[in-house]
Order: structure tokens, then C-alpha cells, then sequence
């Protein structure tokens, strides 16, 4: 039932890693230093993106939330940091844990409800979170809080930056857009589509459909809360700015125009949407409404996401 | 002892009683009609029996497990499957990955992530055993929603098949058919009748004397009469309220 994707289809993730592999090691000799730094955070974006897709795209439920757990990943190593931990590894792994139970906490409540209601209790919790953080003066505050030492890899790499950083970031990226791309053809994404497209017949088919909605929603949470350890690294800095509602909504905009529900749709997304916003800020201060008019374009010539111009030509999905 | 045991249902939306205090009880191997007119709650009965409407009041047991308490999967998981009176099939997917994702419901977790389920080949041959059941072996690519009519009629019972229920709940499986596919659907579920008792909802009422062992009548959410073919085609208030109006139609 699964057609056999073409060779093309095969070698371009491939490519494209390697591409990107290779990127921080050519960049000095073509003068693009900046744009190591510029990818990195793409690919931490794409993350972030990619556990939404998951939750919005493939089981059909519209959070507007997940900046809040990209916040809680953030927050999970700046208070590791105030304690004195120093590895990165470790503030990672403790980022996904304290995430998770984030969601879990959240999720069960949310996934009471359905639809804009959902929408609107996600964001909910979210903007609880946002103000929390602002409310936590030993982390900032506001003003947010600086890790002034990156935090420390081990195994002879050094401190969790530069080029290392942005590899470790790739790994994550790519080890995600290949777990994901098992787990659409696994019996759990299977499964979870059959939710989305039609709740009552699973659960009449005797599926548990709150269980299979609540593991899909922490695992959505801890992903999103890797990016925020990853982002606090990666800007060295975290503030109750990233867990914004408006942070949320960025990243529905990411999904949507890249491809709901399809592999490549999340990266996709985030690089078409960084890529304009760096693009217009060169050429003007008003940058928002040129890619408002690009966005609108965007959604007319590709209303199904640009990652549908690549995938099933002249097949309805 | 009978296979299903219904006591006492009872169900209101705000001051409208739905179902009001029915009792019903399902033999093994029987298969039992429900009729009414339109509005007489038995698609609600149907949806308490199988718990996506919660009960009011009342009890519920399939061969001696108690179902009261249990939400609908667990019900499923004990032998109690449904049809839906609008076809519910995944109308975007081809129907064998229908017949798929009906398999693995009953074929142990469906939290596995990491192993592909097109390597099952377990799982394939069951949903291609249902296919052959319902007589869809030979449209397994086409997708669900481009099936003609009779088809997804037939693809909504395979669906509630792959559960291996002890009792098959049947919603007018007929509503909207012609002549033909009402045939086969007839004679679909004649050979059902070997394998699990059938609760049946249905207006055709030739189908129904022609299937049922056992009749019970609802109106206005009540249990007006429940006995043999026989018995429910002479009953005169059953004759005023349903049949007679069917006749003078």
C-alpha cells in the first residue's frame, strides 16, 4: 500500500545531511561564518516544529502550546546552571524528563477537550508558564538569564558551542526526522492517524484512544523541551520571551506552510520561514508585511504545505 | 444463561427521555432485532450499550463480565463491537489499510513505533481474511471514500468484525441500499449468524423477518414488545405503532 519511494526521494535526506554536515567545516573559506550560527538555530527550530507537526499534523491535535514546554527544556538548564551542573548532556536529558512531566500534567487536563477548545487550553497553560518564568526573579525574571560558560560535553569536545554545538544540533535533527519517519509506518502512527481522521470508529474499534492521545502528547512535550535546552545553548541565554504565545503560533505558521502531517514538512517550514524573515530584515525594517504577502502567497500556490509539491504528484491524499 | 444482559437502561437529554428503563437480554447465537419508528431511541440504545453515550442509570453484562463501568474500548476488548448507521470507515485510506488498522486493534499494542507494520505479514493475512468475509478482497487498493455505497456498508462490518465480538452490534445496515446490495447484505449477515450473536437495528422489515429470531420494538424510548417473529407480526399495538404505518406507506 506504501509505494516505494522513487531513488531521488532515497538520497536527498542523505545529501542533505551531508550537506549540512559539511557546512561548519567550508563556511570560513566562503566567508559564512554567521550563517553556522544561522543554521544551528534553523535546526533547533525544526525541532521544535517537528514535535508540533507530530501532535498537529499527524494526530490531529491543535496545540498552542508548545512554546511553553520549548520554555520549561530552557528553564530545566538554566536551573541546573544556578546549581552549579555543568554537563550538557545531563541538563539535555533532565530538559526531557522535567518536560515530559510537564505534559504529562498538562496533557491529562488538555486532552479532556477537543477541537478550539484544546487550542485554547494549551494556550492556556502555556501563558501560565510565560508568566511564571517572569515571575522567577533567582532566574531573571524578565530580564531572563545568561549561562555566561557553555555547559560542558565531555569525551575531549569541549563546551557545548561553536561548531560542535551545531553538530550535536544536526544529530538531534536528523535522528528525529528518522524516528518519525519509522513511527508514521509503525502500528503507533498508524494509529494515531486513525484518530485523527475519525476518533469514534477507533474507539469503537477498541483502540485506547485517550492512552495512544496522551503518549503522543507528552512525547510532542519532551521533544519540544530538547529544543529549548538546545535553544538556551544555542543563544546562550533564555528569557520568558521564547515561551511567548506568539512563539506557539510562529511555529503553527512553520508547520502549515511547510506541510501538515508530512515528513518534510517541518523543516521545510522552518527554512523557508528563517530564511524570509533573514532575508526581508536586509532589505528593510518593515519586514512583516512583505512576508505577510509572502505567506499569503505561500498558502494559496501550496494549501496543502510545500512539502506537498514534493510527495504523491497528482495523488490526493 | 443469555450471552448480553441489558437492565434497566435508562437515558435523558435534559427533559427528553431517550431510553427509558429498557431491559433486554441476547442468546447465544441469537440473532435479535430492534425496531421503532424514527426517534424511538434505538441508535442511543445502541450508543449506551456500547458506551459512547454514557448511562444514566442501569446495567450492562456480555457473557458474565460486567460492562457498566467500562469505557468503550474495553467493552470492545470483551467481545462488543459496532457498525455505525452513517458509514464510519477512514475515508481517506486505501481499504485494506482499513482492514489494517481494524486488525491491529485486537493484535496485541498499537505503541509499537520503531518496527514497520507492513513487515507483519500476521496482521495482513487477517485484514485479507476480512476481506474475503465481507466479499472485498477484490477492491483492497481502492481508497475507502471512492467506494460505492454498498461497499462502504460492507467495509464499516468487516471493521466491526476484526474485534472477533461475541455480540455484533448492527445499526441499519441496510439504510440506503438498493435491491441488490441489500441481497448481499442479507446474506452477509446470514453468514455472520454462525459466528457471533447480532443485536440488529433495521426498518427493511423484510430483512428482518428474514434474519431475526427474536424481535423487540421501541417507541418513544420504551420497550413496547420483545418475542418471536410470530409473536411481534400479530401483536396489535405493535401492528398500530410500526407495522401499520409501514403497510399503509
Amino acid at each position: 500500500m506504501n509505494p516505494t519511494p522513487s531513488r531521488a526521494a532515497r538520497i536527498v535526506p542523505w545529501a542533505l545531511l551531508l550537506a549540512l554536515a559539511l557546512f561548519p567545516l567550508v563556511a570560513p573559506s566562503l566567508d559564512l561564518d554567521y550563517y553556522v550560527g544561522f543554521v544551528r538555530h534553523g535546526l533547533i527550530v525544526t525541532i521544535a516544529a517537528t514535535s508540533l507537526n507530530f501532535i498537529l499534523g499527524y494526530g490531529g491535535m491543535a496545540a498552542l502550546g508548545q512554546a511553553g514546554f520549548i520554555g520549561v527544556g530552557a528553564y530545566t538548564v538554566v536551573a541546573l546552571v544556578e546549581a552549579g551542573f555543568t554537563s550538557a548532556w545531563g541538563a539535555w536529558m533532565a530538559a526531557v524528563v522535567v518536560t515530559a512531566a510537564f505534559a504529562a500534567a498538562i496533557g491529562a487536563v488538555s486532552l479532556r477537550t477537543r477541537g478550539v477548545y484544546f487550542l485554547m487550553i494549551t494556550l492556556a497553560f502555556s501563558q501560565m508558564l510565560y508568566h511564571l518564568a517572569v515571575s522567577l526573579r533567582i532566574w531573571g525574571g524578565d530580564d531572563g538569564y545568561g549561562l555566561h560558560a557553555p555547559l560542558e560535553l565531555g569525551m575531549g569536545l569541549g563546551g557545548a558551542q561553536g561548531r560542535v554545538l551545531y553538530w550535536v544540533v544536526l544529530a538531534v535533527a536528523a535522528l528525529l526526522f528518522a524516528f518519525l519517519n519509522r513511527l508514521a509506518v509503525s502500528r503507533f502512527g498508524y494509529a494515531l492517524r486513525g484518530i485523527r481522521d475519525n476518533e469514534t470508529r477507533m474507539e469503537a474499534l477498541g483502540y485506547p484512544v485517550y492512552r495512544i492521545k496522551f503518549t503522543a502528547f507528552i512525547a510532542a512535550g519532551a521533544v519540544a523541551g530538547l529544543a529549548g535546552a538546545l535553544l538556551a545553548c544555542h543563544h546562550r541565554f533564555a528569557s520568558p520571551s521564547m515561551m511567548h504565545w506568539t512563539e506557539s503560533a510562529t511555529l503553527l505558521v512553520i508547520v502549515v506552510i511547510g506541510g501538515l502531517g508530512r515528513r518534510w514538512g517541518a523543516p521545510l517550514g522552518a527554512a523557508v520561514w528563517l530564511t524570509l524573515t533573514e532575508v526581508l530584515k536586509l532589505y528593510t525594517d518593515y519586514w512583516h508585511w512583505p512576508l505577510g504577502l509572502l505567506l499569503i502567497l505561500i498558502v494559496f500556490l501550496a494549501p496543502k504545505g510545500m512539502a506537498a509539491w514534493f510527495d504523491g504528484r497528482g495523488k490526493t491524499a | 444463561m443469555s450471552l448480553f444482559v441489558a437492565e434497566n437502561l435508562f437515558k435523558h437529554f435534559g427533559g427528553l427521555v431517550a431510553v427509558d428503563h429498557v431491559s433486554l437480554a441476547v442468546e447465544p447465537g441469537e440473532t435479535h432485532a430492534l425496531i421503532g419508528p424514527n426517534g424511538a431511541g434505538k441508535t442511543t440504545l445502541l450508543n449506551l450499550i456500547s458506551g459512547l453515550l454514557p448511562l444514566d442509570a442501569g446495567r450492562l453484562a456480555l457473557d458474565g463480565v460486567d460492562l457498566t463501568a467500562l469505557p468503550p474500548h474495553r467493552r470492545v476488548r470483551h467481545g462488543l463491537s459496532r457498525c455505525f448507521q452513517i458509514t464510519s470507515v477512514f475515508a481517506n485510506d486505501p481499504v485494506f489499510d482499513n482492514l489494517l488498522l481494524a486488525a491491529q486493534a485486537r493484535a496485541g499494542s498499537s505503541f509499537h513505533c520503531l518496527r514497520r507494520r507492513a513487515a507483519e505479514s500476521a496482521l495482513r493475512d487477517r485484514a485479507l481474511a476480512l476481506a474475503r468475509k465481507v466479499g472485498l478482497d477484490e477492491v483492497l487498493d481502492r481508497t475507502a471514500g471512492a467506494l460505492p455505497h454498498g461497499d462502504q456498508r460492507k467495509l464499516d462490518v468487516a471493521l466491526a468484525l476484526a474485534a472477533q465480538p461475541k455480540l455484533l452490534l448492527l445499526d441499519e445496515p441496510l439504510a440506503g441500499m438498493g435491491p441488490e446490495d441489500s441481497a448481499q447484505m442479507v446474506a452477509l449477515i446470514q453468514r455472520l449468524r454462525a459466528e457471533t450473536a447480532i443485536l440488529l437495528i433495521e426498518h427493511d422489515m423484510d430483512a428482518v423477518f428474514q434474519l431475526a429470531d427474536r424481535i423487540s420494538v421501541l417507541d418513544y424510548g420504551r420497550l413496547l414488545a420483545s418475542g418471536d417473529v410470530a409473536y411481534i407480526r400479530d401483536h396489535p399495538e405493535v401492528q398500530a405503532v410500526y407495522l401499520g404505518t409501514e403497510a399503509a406507506a
